[in-house]
């Protein structure tokens, strides 16, 4: 029989307070639990089979003897000289769309965050191609480079009065100028959407004081904005370098790391090797390096700009 | 002392889906199953087997296989039911590597010739040459596609179509260039390739489509050049040759000249000899017997002939291409794979799909199907010089790196000699797995 209470009610069993405190320890550990296991075995486990398959001569099929061979693929990489080239155009790649990305998105998000007509379809329109696909853009860029009837011909035939047919896509620098293009069109809105969360969330009142105080407007962003927007700029810097590192679609899809080799960069090199010619513990090796230089390469940014923060 | 690791479970689970998401872009099957379902059904104890292929969807070679020969074999083999699961050539091989790492193969598949040695070299593919049907089917092949099923010294493959290109000739061309037929030797090749240009009009002599080895072979092989040695070990001294430079020389030359196309460098640009061809761009080019029925199909189709590869120094060597059979190593089913196999390359089958297309090759049909196919005869005869690429796992890269010189030849950016040399050396790291 069950026990009541005078009152006719039946108890509240009150936890105590050893169980309270296990469970107050243990519920954001179970929130994390789904996305944590996912990520341990879609990426880290991956992560760690990869630098192991790099030390061996790994064959994909189960069962299949795979040698140990130590260092080797890690020499073959460092003396490779398509390596060599890819690591230059994915450097190029960095160099070039990162601080373009930035500027364009900083730039357009300060033009927004004012009252201009028509705010809402600018923003939509600077985002678009952030959620377009990137195999989509791809095609179309190479559409529009195309050397017969692509737009940049017509535009180029235009200007020169005769008939242009260059092929973009077929030569090195006009090959990867466009990548790059395709780059900063698509990852500006990325940046911009960014920015312009951080302007919006930036107090008010400093700008205006500053103007009061007869900043002019290049005083005004060295001084107040750029530093109180440093933990976007951080943020943005830091992703963008780690994308720009992973290259891969718009060069797989338009110049295929052509025309020899001269457009590869690195992930495409390794999914080449890995997929094409069956060098799996190659491109483990590359794709190993790439990492230890990629995160090597984001700590350090992120340990300078925040020991610099006066820029 | 070298240390030997083997982990299937997880490993395979992580490769699958690294495989599988980067292609996960890809177009999908066209097969109206599941390609994962490789089962028997337990019940009416019928065993289902899963047959991989890059069929044609667009023309009738899918279709044919699905209602012609596969309930043919059904018929003749109760209780054993083949699911065709057709996939677009180029997933087709990334299919299958991220189905073989994970454990879950199909119990055969219709290989492109040149993935064989590749497959071989991961451990992916049963040896088949001792199994005892193997051997008659082996003897009455041709030489070349069976060549194409070896590696090491073994037999992973079984030969099951062939082709090989023939000179495609514009008899209106030729006709108003004062040339009575197609030419039979290189220098007669060249010498009217520039006598059928006319720049005015866009019309290129000859069309090469493209550096890599299927298109430029047939040329450098019937000048008495090459790419490897016999035994697929080295390029050294073969791709670097004599015949293979003078030949080199000659095409990036006529290039230069512009008696040949837009096809040969390549680029968005490029129109393809079956683009090109009917549409007056091309007065002659190398192409295989797909090309007939689609040209059959224009209105109104071009007046043309097809002759053999036209003979060099050591003759007229045509290149050898089409599918081989696999069977995964540790496939299910092994007992019905082995008779869909043999089916496969029987009679009825190979005549079958010898009318949509797919040229036998098993050499005792070749009369059959000429009979039933008149305009195979020029690639029939053509077969039987025609020399497979270098059967080696590292065919793909040396691919890539001839190309790739060919291309820096044509560009201008270094000599015949250091290119083709620089070649050689680097197809001697892709050879060196062999």
């Amino acid at each position: 029989m069950i026990p009541v209470s005078r009152g006719g009610r039946r108890p509240v069993a009150r936890p105590s307070a050893a169980a309270a405190r296990g469970r107050r320890i243990a519920t954001p550990y179970l929130l994390l639990l789904p996305a944590g296991a996912m990520y341990a075995v879609f990426t880290v486990y991956p992560l760690f089979r990869q630098f192991d398959i790099s030390f061996y001569n790994w064959h994909i099929f189960p069962g299949a003897s795979n040698p140990f061979t130590g260092l080797s693929n890690y020499s073959q990489v460092l003396h490779d000289p398509v390596v060599r080239t890819a690591a230059l155009n994915t450097l190029l790649y960095t160099v070039i769309t990162v601080p373009a990305q930035m500027l364009l998105g900083l730039v357009a998000a300060a033009m927004l965050t004012d009252r201009l007509p028509g705010r809402a379809l600018w923003r939509a329109l600077i985002f678009i191609p952030v959620v377009t696909s990137w195999v989509i853009v791809s095609y179309i860029f190479a559409y529009l480079f195309n050397a017969q009837d692509g737009l940049a011909n017509s535009v180029a035939s235009l200007l020169a009065g005769h008939a242009m047919h260059i092929d973009w896509l077929a030569q090195t620098w006009t090959g990867n100028a466009v990548i790059w293009l395709v780059g900063i069109w698509k990852g500006v809105g990325w940046s911009f959407v960014i920015f312009l969360a951080a302007l919006d969330g930036m107090p008010r009142d400093l700008v205006e004081a500053g103007r009061i105080d007869g900043a002019s407007e290049p005083v005004l962003w060295r001084k107040v904005i750029i530093p109180s927007i440093r933990p976007a700029i951080v943020f943005v810097l830091v992703l963008l370098v780690i994308g720009a590192s992973q290259v891969f679609t718009q060069v797989y899809l338009m110049t295929q790391g052509g025309p020899y080799d001269s457009t590869q960069v690195l992930y495409t090199w390794a999914y080449q090797q890995a997929f094409t010619n069956f060098e799996f513990s190659y491109a483990a090796a590359l794709a190993s390096l790439i990492a230890v230089v990629v995160l090597a390469l984001s700590v350090a940014e992120v340990q300078v700009l925040r020991r610099n923060p006066g820029g | 002392m070298a240390l030997r690791r083997n982990r299937p479970g997880l490993t395979a689970c992580a490769i699958g889906c690294a495989a599988l998401a980067l292609t996960a872009c890809s177009s999908s099957s066209s097969s109206s199953s599941s390609p994962s379902s490789t089962s028997s059904s337990s019940a009416a104890k019928t065993v289902t087997l899963q047959f991989w292929s890059a069929y044609n969807t667009t023309d009738a070679e899918a279709s044919t296989m699905a209602n012609v020969v596969i309930p043919q074999f059904e018929r003749e083999n109760p209780g054993i039911k083949v699911d065709s699961v057709v996939y677009p050539y180029a997933d087709l091989l990334q299919k299958f590597l991220a189905a073989a790492a994970a454990g879950d193969p199909p119990n055969i598949m219709r290989s492109d010739i040149i993935w064989v040695p590749q497959l071989a070299s991961q451990g992916v593919l049963l040896q088949l040459g001792n199994l005892p049907w193997y051997s008659p089917i082996a003897a009455a092949a041709l030489p070349g596609p069976l060549a194409t099923t070896k590696w090491q010294g073994q037999a992973y493959a079984l030969p099951l179509d062939t082709n090989t290109q023939a000179l495609y000739w514009n008899k209106t061309d030729f006709k108003a260039a004062g040339l009575a037929g197609p030419p039979t030797t290189l220098a007669q090749l060249y010498a009217d390739a520039a006598k059928l240009t006319i720049k005015s009009k866009q019309q290129f002599g000859l069309g090469v489509d493209g550096t890599d080895i299927w298109n430029v072979a047939p040329y450098i092989w019937s000048n008495g050049g090459g790419f490897t040695n016999a035994s697929y070990t080295s390029a050294t001294g073969v791709m670097s040759d004599s015949g293979t430079m003078a030949e080199v020389s000659t095409l990036a030359n006529l290039l230069k000249a512009g008696d040949i196309g837009s096809d040969f460098r390549g680029g968005s640009g490029a129109v393809s000899g079956e683009t090109g061809f009917p549409k007056g761009e091309y007065a002659m080019y190398l192409d295989g017997p797909w090309a007939v029925p689609t040209y059959t199909a224009l209105q109104p189709p071009p007046d043309y002939g097809i002759a053999p590869v036209p003979s060099g120094a050591a003759g007229s060597i045509s290149t050898v291409g089409g599918e081989d059979l696999v069977i995964p190593k540790n496939a299910a089913n092994l007992a019905a794979t082995e008779k869909f196999a043999q089916f496969l390359d029987s009679q009825f089958a190979q005549l079958a799909m010898a009318k949509v297309g797919q040229m036998s090759a098993i050499a005792t049909f070749g009369a059959q199907e000429v009979a039933a196919t008149p305009y195979y005869s020029t690639f029939v005869q053509q077969l039987k010089t025609a020399e497979a690429r270098p059967v080696s796992p590292g065919y793909t890269k040396l691919d890539t790196d001839f190309s790739n010189e060919l291309e820096m030849i044509i560009d201008g950016k270094v000599s015949v000699s250091a290119g083709l040399s620089a070649a050689a050396q680097q197809s001697n790291t892709a050879l060196s797995g062999s």
